[in-house]
Order: C-alpha cells, then structure tokens, then sequence
C-alpha cells in the first residue's frame, strides 16, 4: 500500500490544495477585518498587510474553485451545482456559502479601498461611484457579514469530510474546528508573509497585532489536534485503527510528527515567542515564520484527505 | 459606527426572528395541512445466499453484459475469503459487493445536485446522468464503497437492480437470472407472498455496516461451513 495510491481512495492531493486555499482565503479575510476594526480603523487602505490580504483572498478562493471544477469528471457540466441545490448536501450548501462569501468579500474591498478606487475613477463612471457611496454606507452591515461567511467557509472545509460516515478518521466531530482554526492560522501567516513581501513594516503594529493573535491559535490547533487523535484512540475498533495507521512510521506519520507539528506548529510557536520577547522583528523572521505555517496547514490538509481515506468503517 | 453596528444588531435580529416565524409556522402547517404522501406499494431488495454461492462470477458476467459495463468496473463483486479447512476438506466464504440501495443512503444525502436519488416508486436508489458533474463525493461518501466513475459517460454509476435494462421488460435482474445455484432472490420487500419476503423469514439474514444508520435493502444469508471468524 503506498502514501499516495490505495484500495478505497476516491479523493486526491487537488482536494488537499482546494481545502487547504478555501480556509486561507477566510482566514486572510478574517485577519484583514480584525486589523481594520481594532488597530488601523480609516487608515486600514494604507497597510501593506491589509492590501495584501485583500489580494491573497480572492485569488485563493478562486484559485481553489478551479482546482475544484478541473478535478470534476465533467468539467463542463460545473454548473449543474449553481443551478441545483440539495440542502441535505454539506456540498451543495458550500457553494452557496462560497458564492455569497465571493460578493460581499468584493463589497468588502471596495468598502476598505473606496477612497483608492474614487481616486482611479476621477469623473468617470458616475454610476459607480454612486454604488461604492451606497457601499461605504452598508460597511458594518457587509463586515459583519464577511466575517459570519469567512467562519463558515473556514469550518465547511471540515464539514465536507466529516460528512463522509464510512471513513472514521474523517467523520469525526473536531475535525470542522480543526480546520477552521488551521485555516484562520494559515490566512494570518498569508497575510503577514504577502504584507513583508509588499514592503510592509516587520516590527509594525499590524505584524504585533497578527502575532498576538496567532500564538494562542497555535495552542488551540494544537489542543485540537491531541482531542482529534485521543478521541478516534479511544473510540476502539475502525476508528482506532485509522489513528493509530496515521500516527505510524509510515509515510504520512512522518508527515504529520515532521511536518505539521514540528515545522508547522513547534517552529513557529517557538520563533513567534522569540519574537514577543525580543523587542525586534526583521523580514527574515516573519517571512520565515509565516511560510512554516503555511507549509504546516498545506500538509495538514493532505495528511487528513489521505489517512482519512485509508481506514474504512 | 456605533450607530452602524446597531443597525447591524437589529438586521441580523429581525433576520433571526423572521427565520424562527417562518419556521414555527411552518410546523403548525405541517400538522394541519400537509398531507402524507401515499408510500408506494413496491419496495425492492435482494437476498445473497452464502450457502449456495460458488463464487463463479456468472452474476458478473451477465450484469456487464446487460448493462453494458465496461472493462476496469462493475456493479457487482463476489468477495473470496478463505481457504478454511485443509486439503480436501476445503471451502471458502463468498460474500456479494454491490449497491445496497439503502433507504437512508448517503450518496443521495451528500449529492450536490440531487443526481442521486430513491426512486420513491421502487425504492431503488438511482443515478440521473444528467445532473451528474462527477464531484465523486457519493463515491467517497457509500460506506460499501460500490459507486464509480463509469469511464465513458464520465458520471456516478453502480447497480440498480437492472431498472433501466431488464426490469422495465418485467424481467428479473440480469444477476438473478444467470446465477447457476439459485443463490439470488429479488423481490418486493412489502409483498407477503413473494419469494424475497418467504426466505428473509424461513433462515436468518444480516446486513453490512447497519451500524452506520444506512437501512441496507441488500440481505445476506450467512455461510455454515468454515471457521467461526472472530
């Protein structure tokens, strides 16, 4: 049996990539709107960190979503899924979630960027102008919103598969926190990682703010992982056996000691608290920092899609 | 922006409340109005004799022929296990892998689109090509793991209990008919006096995985040689 080709695989390393850029997408959303509600308020369109937010959102979601529709068998036939709904679907109420999620994060940022976007239009197109007044109008209304939606999206990745009864490791209760919380980690690490890219202040507010947030989000993944892992060991039968082959010497157990709870949740614990304790935050750091964890949730993903789907009720 | 988030507060309240009318009504309407529809007088199912299967994938064969299922899948697998016993006294245990056609089926809850469905006339559960865009998530989410891409429509398939081919011509499903030693019984699970519901009650049966809540309409008639298996 080996890592990647098994008896009773049905869903590949593309899911892994869509699960895993849906979550950054609202996570980096979420980071963006906690940055511009409690720390840069008006100034919000100034920070690297939000722009860069701003830019990674979209473009993983969509990015994501065509991962998603080139993996269908019928490529062609994608939109059955937006004209037909099951509401007993966990799938089916995904899109809906990832539909609504994708207009009100554009309403969102034009909202953030209004004074930007006026600048660029001049005196043209008067009719758009009068839809972003109207925007700017509804901002708490439509923040409010995108952050209920980015949460929603950050835990349906979970649902997706813990919807599936015949895989124990997956139908499993923690696993929507779980990926909620890695999600929310990985939309940190991607903002602060675009935010230095884009020139933004290592040792500024908004890097202070993301890192204060992100330790404890560590901690909680991690307490999650150990009640994910003891939960299914404690279980018995099937669902102890999925564990316990995940866990192993295998492949996916090297991945899973290495790489996500040593480089993807040690390390970055490790230097994020190096870092609060030493007044000074260089780009290395963060860039160092934030791409450790992103690389920890990407394998995180994978692990879970393939050791859930090794282990059969 | 104090203002704002009240007016958020208030929005999302007058949402909620909205929701909670709409649903309690919907309740009471549930009780007075709605009548039950008339459940259909035909429910299908199939029983899988161990003691007299001999593993010789004849119900195989005559599926794909009648089906026209192509090389790489199949509706229907005959699981060996064994040998038990030695030489000459050997047997093995052969055991049926094909759709269940569950009365609460996963594949139907988690489909996307509705392309799977139960056939509320027959209680076969069913594909509709049409609405398939092979997200293959019926496939990870049946527990029997029968379901497949079929690789030339490109959509979910798997064993319907030949309606389409054989069952429309009042024939028997194609497995049935071609099995040498009798080891298919299909039939209608509410009628009495057929030959499905006479067998259920003369030898006992069991069914996979009922822990999972899925109501499997596929029986299996337990083996009596071999090992006890712990």
């Amino acid at each position: 049996m080996s890592a990647f080709h098994f008896e009773g695989l049905v869903w590949h390393w593309p899911i892994a990539i869509y699960l895993f850029l849906a979550g950054l997408s609202a996570g980096a959303v979420f980071f963006a709107i906690m940055l511009k509600h409690f720390k840069l308020f008006h100034e919000a369109w100034h920070s690297p960190f939000v722009q860069a937010a701003a830019i990674i959102a979209p473009i993983a979601v969509f990015g994501g979503l065509g991962i998603l529709v080139f993996d269908l068998t019928r490529p062609l036939d994608f939109w059955k899924i937006l004209v037909f709904y099951n509401t007993s679907s966990v799938m089916s109420m995904g899109v809906l979630v990832l539909m609504a999620y994708q207009v009100v994060l554009f309403a969102w940022i034009a909202c953030v960027f209004h004074v930007r976007i006026g600048q660029l239009l001049g005196n043209r197109l008067a009719i758009v102008r009068r839809l972003l007044n109207w925007l700017v109008l509804q901002e708490a209304a439509i923040t409010g919103i995108l952050v209920i939606l980015a949460i929603s999206l950050g835990a349906y990745t979970g649902f997706l598969l813990s919807a599936l009864i015949g895989f124990p490791l997956l139908n499993n209760p923690v696993l929507p926190l779980l990926f909620l919380i890695s999600g929310l980690s990985s939309g940190a690490a991607a903002t602060l990682l675009g935010g230095v890219l884009l020139r933004g202040n290592p040792n500024g507010v908004e890097v202070r703010f993301i890192h204060g947030i992100e330790i404890p989000l560590i901690l909680v993944e991690i307490g999650l992982l150990f009640t994910f892992f003891a939960g299914l060991i404690l279980s018995g039968g099937q669902s102890q056996v999925a564990a316990l082959n995940a866990l192993g010497f295998g492949f996916w157990g090297w991945i899973f000691w290495a790489g996500v709870i040593g480089i993807g949740l040690t390390l970055p614990l490790a230097f994020n608290l190096w870092m609060k304790v030493s007044a000074d935050r260089k780009f290395a750091y963060v860039a160092v920092t934030a791409s450790f964890s992103l690389l920890g949730v990407f394998l995180l993903r994978n692990f879970i899609l393939y050791t859930g789907q090794m282990t059969g009720t | 922006m104090q203002v704002s988030k009240r007016q958020f507060l208030k929005g999302v309240g007058a949402l909620l409340t909205g929701v909670s009318v709409y649903g309690a009504t919907r309740t009471l309407q549930a009780d007075s109005l709605l009548q039950p529809e008339p459940e259909s007088e035909t429910k299908y199912a199939m029983v899988h004799d161990e003691n007299a299967c001999i593993g010789c994938n004849a119900c195989v064969q005559a599926c794909r022929e009648a089906n026209q299922i192509p090389e790489g899948v199949t509706r229907v697998k005959i699981e060996r296990k064994g040998p038990f016993g030695e030489y000459p006294n050997q047997s093995y245990r052969f055991s049926r892998v094909s759709c269940q056609h569950c009365e609460a089926a996963p594949c139907v809850r988690v489909c996307p689109t509705g392309a799977a469905y139960i056939d509320k006339e027959t209680g076969i559960v069913a594909v509709n090509g049409d609405r398939c865009v092979g997200c293959q998530y019926c496939i990870a989410a049946c527990p029997y793991q029968v379901r497949y891409i079929h690789p030339e429509t490109r959509t979910a398939d798997k064993c319907d209990f030949c309606q389409k081919t054989r069952l429309a011509q009042g024939l028997q499903p194609a497995c049935v008919e071609a099995c040498p030693t009798k080891a298919l019984t299909f039939g209608n699970l509410k009628d009495p006096e057929s030959e499905l519901v006479k067998l259920l009650k003369a030898k006992p049966s069991y069914r996979a995985k009922v822990d999972l809540g899925t109501r499997p309409k596929l029986f299996h008639i337990q083996t009596i040689d071999g090992e006890i298996m712990l």
